[in-house]
């Protein structure tokens, strides 16, 4: 530590005797570094106090005006630098709203008042490469432990220099992870953390590791089946985690049947697929799963709700239409990176050609640019509309730039291209320039939406393909690598960094073939692990260690309710026999549907829904949702109710939890069954059964 | 657009979304664990706690705080009026709450840095600024955690669904609001599935429960991190309890009562709200959407829409004044304490589209009741109602003095289900002229 700190000073002294002092490399990471430019102070959309920077130092230029050419220059005082508000302020010696930022005579102060001496100039003597921040992740022993973050900044004129002084270390949990001013970090819980580092516009995420569990973990013991577990084993075995074993092949089929067609399985699949010996017949299941019918009505439900298909913005004809051709592309295995050059670039009568209802969803240029970014790549860019995103690269010019694409469009029913819309640039007061954003402006008449199909879709573009595999690794693990799903930027890092690498490659290797990353997540061992905490691993709900139970999709609960009973569930406008699933509208009137919490699809419903609550249990006690199908003398339960006691119960327990009843739960119901009438006794048995957690939960 | 999305467009499906609580790195499974720890009952003596919360954020400058010596562009064509406390005036449009402010304490020097819909709301029903790494429990939910036991009503009831940042947060999905979506200003409003499917008797709705516990106990032995099923638990109780369904039905009220509290959603929402306190409801939230008004602001308050004949202040007036009156009238206000607050107040400015834009740095917060000396107006704003002029209260403060008042310990210990401690608040201060 005492070397650290001499090699700060060391640096502190050779960059204040240097050459002569840079505005945008040595003078706003002072202002980032005591806090000026953040998103509460001078760095809000606003300013405080008439005093405005850009946020966190994004944009030199706009500092450099506020700070020296603002007001006449009354924030610099040239012919007595001491005496310049841009350092009496910070250091207190005049009034400051803000408080004391700036130690008097710290290195920052110095060099501010060395720049101040130098003529307050922008001399741009350098710019910023690299930021190398070490350790990029470390394993630490035990909570209480320390390490040394440090940052070393390459610049383009081939010097590089100890910047780790003025690196702002933040930790993702203030109460898990301390750094001092120094950089040295002290981990206070064990777990995986995360320290950003932020210097100028760079932000390196470093990891912080303490294991769970004392005892470590035999590696060869954790099952192993592709690529997806050598990562999540290495991380189990980092935290020194316990892995749970693999599920039972009753829960292992109707965990993968509801997670790839969303259905349960039936008693006749379930007797089938356990009595199989075949050792590939967990694969084989998988792919016969992948090759029905039932998955392409239910990930096109999936596919509807990330696009947010719905009749209030897009009419019935229109969400029909974009529904049904969404069914199509699946049905067709049309690669993902095609379906959103399609979606992309469709125009035309959007009731009859499906895809031009993508354009139609956002229902103004900016709503379709946030749209668009957080679908296709995954980001929000809504805060950059009226500052720099404060925690991502994003800039007001990519938001409105992109917006700019996006009014290009003119999106009644007829979806055309005009070449007159325009958003205004709320900075310029001008019309703002497209763009794609991060990446570069488009020249005058460039095709812009043409232009985001094709850097969205290709090979190097860092957004689509990898937000792409992350939604799918949630929706079959119940977590999504980064979560949110929506929120992908550098400093939200994945749990898995190398996993998400590897499964994005994967993905674009195998042609963006939406099925085969659902078979690869579903062979894997961290899938078919059993939900069942086992040797103190219910601590983790981040690593896989034991499968996630997860609340099911309304639609999928109002199914399995129609399929374990018998009795079909009716929806207004829809044909006789209609599943929930296959609804192309999430307006389509349905009391049911409502309690169990269904997503609208006017808000991206990425985020599970709990579907508990005191309003719903009090429908599936009441209601007609449950009660109605039980008692019904068309149902499943009147069918079997002649047969054996024994067997009933059995049937009853297959259809509504897909598993056999066991030993001491069948005497237990065989007891009941006599204490009562029959029939009775059966529908209580089958209603407890149906409203249980077990049923309404995938685990 | 309807006036009630605010300008975010989040009509989300919030509330549901925050028992998830998947975003914040905790899995779904913990709305299956265990309860966060031991929880207490009542102290007795506590008051019970009606939340007014005007979603979207009210303009302080159009109700509690006027400023009719400034500028045209930031007074607005709004008058102030006398209130039965000398000296201290509101808006005209508040014509019934002017008579009943003897009971309300006024704080006019509230401030915040956070002027974004959900970081804002986050920061006044929990007390904390949002972070990454933990979503902090709305107030309610903090009291319905920690009065959790065997009530015959939800220990927090919400009419309308609440803010989605008045959930549990860190605390089990037990803490969750019981949620009444209905519009209780219709004249069909019923709480739906109070009572039994038809051919379902008592005795085998009983036979039902028992047998859900059974299977819930044989699935425990497996699995032992599961919670209780507090929800069905309560429904139950719901159920089987007569007083309790009453407690739901406003036709029990004469008419002239539920005149006085105004024929609208907000106005019989309060009166609902005081029949649940009435019958053993602590904690009820009471949502008001529709005050994120950045156009067309005075129409909106004053009118409603063009040619209507009640905007969100006149309904307001109705349903807050009868609601203090009422409560007074029956004993129940010094054991009852009344919040009016929404996130934030509005840009000082006029903007261009004769609305106001967000403005976090002064509003208006209003208490009464639960033993808080009324007549009083605590700190001040500014000139142009910018910037507190003294006394500036932080939304942590005023929720670390909101638990005082309602007998919570606020630097009492809770543990997160990965077993990490927070304390119920962590302000520095109080607002100590509440707590006189």
């Amino acid at each position: 530590m005492s070397r650290l700190l001499l090699m700060i000073c060391g640096v502190a002294f050779a960059s204040v005797a240097m050459a002569d002092v840079d505005f945008d490399t040595q003078i706003i990471p002072i202002f980032t570094k005591s806090g000026c430019n953040a998103g509460s102070c001078h760095g809000s959309a606003l300013g405080r106090g008439g005093f405005r920077l850009s946020l966190w130092g994004g944009d030199a230029n706009v500092d450099y005006r506020s700070v020296v050419r603002e007001f006449e220059g009354r924030r610099v005082n040239l012919a007595h630098p001491e005496k310049s508000l841009v350092l009496l302020k910070p250091t207190e010696e005049l009034d400051h709203e803000g408080g004391y930022r700036l130690r008097r005579g710290s290195e920052g102060a110095a060099l501010l008042k060395k720049w101040l001496s130098e003529g307050a100039r922008r001399i741009r003597s350098r710019r910023l490469v690299r930021l190398d921040v070490t350790p990029a992740s470390q394993l630490m022993e035990k909570k209480g432990e320390q390490v040394a973050l440090s940052s070393r900044a390459l610049f383009d004129t081939g010097g590089s220099e100890d910047v780790t002084g003025w690196t702002v270390f933040q930790p993702d949990d203030g109460d898990a992870v301390y750094v001092n001013k120094k950089g040295v970090a002290t981990v206070k819980r064990p777990g995986q953390h995360t320290v950003i580092a932020r210097y100028l516009d760079r932000v390196v995420a470093i990891q912080l590791t303490v294991p769970l569990q004392s005892e470590p973990i035999i590696h060869s013991k954790v099952a192993h089946h592709n690529f997806i577990d050598t990562e999540v084993n290495t991380a189990l075995e980092r935290l020194r985690l316990e892995a749970s074993p693999q599920s039972d092949d009753a829960t292992f089929l109707r965990r993968v049947s509801l997670d790839l067609t969303g259905r349960l399985p039936t008693p006749e699949q379930i007797r089938t697929f356990v009595g199989d010996g075949r050792k590939d017949k967990r694969s084989r299941l998988i792919d016969n799963l992948l090759d029905g019918d039932s998955f392409i009505d239910f990930w096109t439900m999936k596919l509807a709700q990330l696009f947010q298909i719905n009749s209030k913005k897009l009419q019935k004809e229109g969400a029909l239409a974009f529904h049904s051709w969404l069914k199509q592309q699946l049905k067709k295995k049309t690669s993902m990176n095609q379906v959103v050059q399609l979606l992309l670039t469709a125009t035309g009568d959007s009731y009859k050609n499906g895809s031009a209802n993508f354009s139609r969803v956002g229902g103004g240029a900016r709503p379709q640019a946030e749209y668009v970014s957080r679908v296709f790549m995954g980001v929000r860019l809504r805060c950059a509309n009226c500052h720099n995103h404060p925690l991502d690269q994003w800039t007001q010019d990519d938001y409105h730039g992109f917006a700019a694409i996006f009014a290009k469009v003119k999106r009644g029913r007829m979806v055309e291209i005009s070449n007159r819309g325009e958003v205004t640039h709320p900075y310029t007061g001008q019309p703002a320039v497209q763009r794609l954003p991060g990446k570069r402006f488009l020249a005058d008449g460039e095709d812009g939406r043409m232009q985001v199909a094709k850097w969205l879709t290709d090979l190097a573009n860092p957004y689509f393909a990898r937000s792409m595999a992350n939604r799918l690794w949630r929706s079959m693990m119940g977590r999504g690598l980064v979560e949110p799903v929506d929120d992908l930027r550098s400093t939200n890092p994945p749990t898995h960094p190398q996993l998400l690498d590897a499964l994005t490659a994967d993905f674009v290797k195998h042609d963006y073939d939406l099925r085969h990353t659902l078979r690869t997540i579903a062979n894997s061992a961290a899938y078919q692990r059993s939900s069942l905490a086992a040797n103190g691993n219910e601590v983790d709900q981040t690593f896989y260690s034991h499968a996630i139970v997860r609340s099911l999709d309304a639609e999928v609960i109002a199914d399995a309710l129609a399929d374990a009973t018998g009795i079909g569930q009716d929806f207004s406008g829809a044909r006789p026999g209609t599943r929930a699933v296959q609804l192309f509208d999430p307006l389509t009137p349905s009391v049911a549907l409502d309690v169990l919490g269904r997503c609208s699809r006017e808000e991206p419903c990425e985020s599970s829904m709990a579907t508990t609550g005191v309003a719903q249990a009090l429908h599936l006690i009441n209601g007609t949702l449950i009660n109605q199908k039980v008692a019904s003398k068309d149902g499943a339960l009147r069918k079997i109710l002649s047969r054996p006691d024994r067997e009933v119960v059995n049937e009853l327990y297959l259809r509504a939890l897909g598993r056999s009843a066991l030993g001491k739960e069948l005497k237990h119901w065989l007891s009941e069954v006599k204490s009562g009438n029959r029939r009775e006794v059966f529908e209580d048995l089958f209603w407890s059964l149906l409203s249980s957690q077990q049923f309404m939960t995938n685990h | 657009m309807s006036s009630n999305i605010r300008c975010d467009g989040v009509f989300r499906r919030e509330f549901l979304r925050v028992g998830g609580l998947t975003s914040l790195g905790f899995g779904l499974s913990d709305v299956f664990r265990t309860r966060a720890n031991a929880a207490t009952t009542k102290l007795s003596g506590a008051p019970n706690c009606i939340l007014i919360w005007l979603d979207g954020g009210p303009s302080h400058l159009e109700t509690f705080d006027l400023k009719p010596d400034a500028p045209s562009e930031v007074r607005g064509p709004f008058a102030p009026i006398k209130t039965n406390v000398p000296g201290v005036h509101i808006s005209e449009w508040l014509p019934r709450t002017a008579k009943q402010m003897n009971r309300v304490a006024l704080i006019r020097s509230m401030t915040s840095s956070l002027g974004e819909h959900n970081f804002a709301s986050h920061y006044l029903l929990t007390g904390y600024k949002p972070t990454p790494a933990l979503q902090y429990p709305g107030l309610g939910s903090m009291i319905s955690h920690l009065r959790a036991g065997e009530h015959l009503l939800p220990p927090h009831v919400a009419l309308a669904r609440p803010n989605g940042m008045a959930g549990p947060g860190y605390l089990p999905d037990s803490a969750s609001p019981f949620v009444i979506d209905g519009d209780p200003g219709k004249p069909d409003f019923s709480v739906r599935d109070l009572n039994p499917y038809q051919g379902v008797t008592m005795s085998r709705l009983k036979r039902r429960q028992r047998f859900r516990d059974v299977l819930d106990s044989f699935h425990r032995q497996v699995d032992q991190s599961r919670n209780e099923d507090a929800a069905f638990e309560q429904a139950y109780r719901l159920i089987m309890s007569p007083k309790a369904k009453d407690a739901f039905d406003l036709s029990k009220e004469p008419v002239a009562v539920r005149q006085k509290f105004g024929r609208h959603r907000l106005g019989q929402s309060c009166l609902l709200a005081r029949r649940l306190i009435e019958a053993g409801a602590q904690f009820v939230t009471v949502t008001d959407r529709g005050w994120d008004t950045h156009e067309n602001l005075f129409n909106r308050l004053k009118e409603g829409y063009t040619g209507g004949t009640a905007g969100k202040i006149p309904k307001l007036d109705t349903a807050y004044s009868a609601l203090l009156g009422d409560l007074a009238d029956r004993g129940l206000l010094g054991d009852t304490l009344v919040i009016l607050m929404g996130e934030f107040g509005r840009t000082p400015k006029l903007n261009p589209r004769g609305g106001r834009d967000h403005w976090p740095r002064a509003f208006s917060v209003a208490l009464a009741g639960g033993g808080v000396k009324g007549g009083q107006v605590i700190g001040r704003s500014d000139a142009h109602g910018e910037s507190p002029a003294d006394r500036a209260v932080s939304p942590g403060e005023l929720v670390r003095t909101i638990y005082r008042l309602l007998g919570v310990n606020p630097d009492r210990e809770l543990r997160t289900n990965d077993g990490r401690p927070v304390a119920v608040n962590n302000a520095s201060g109080v607002v100590k002229e509440l707590l006189a």
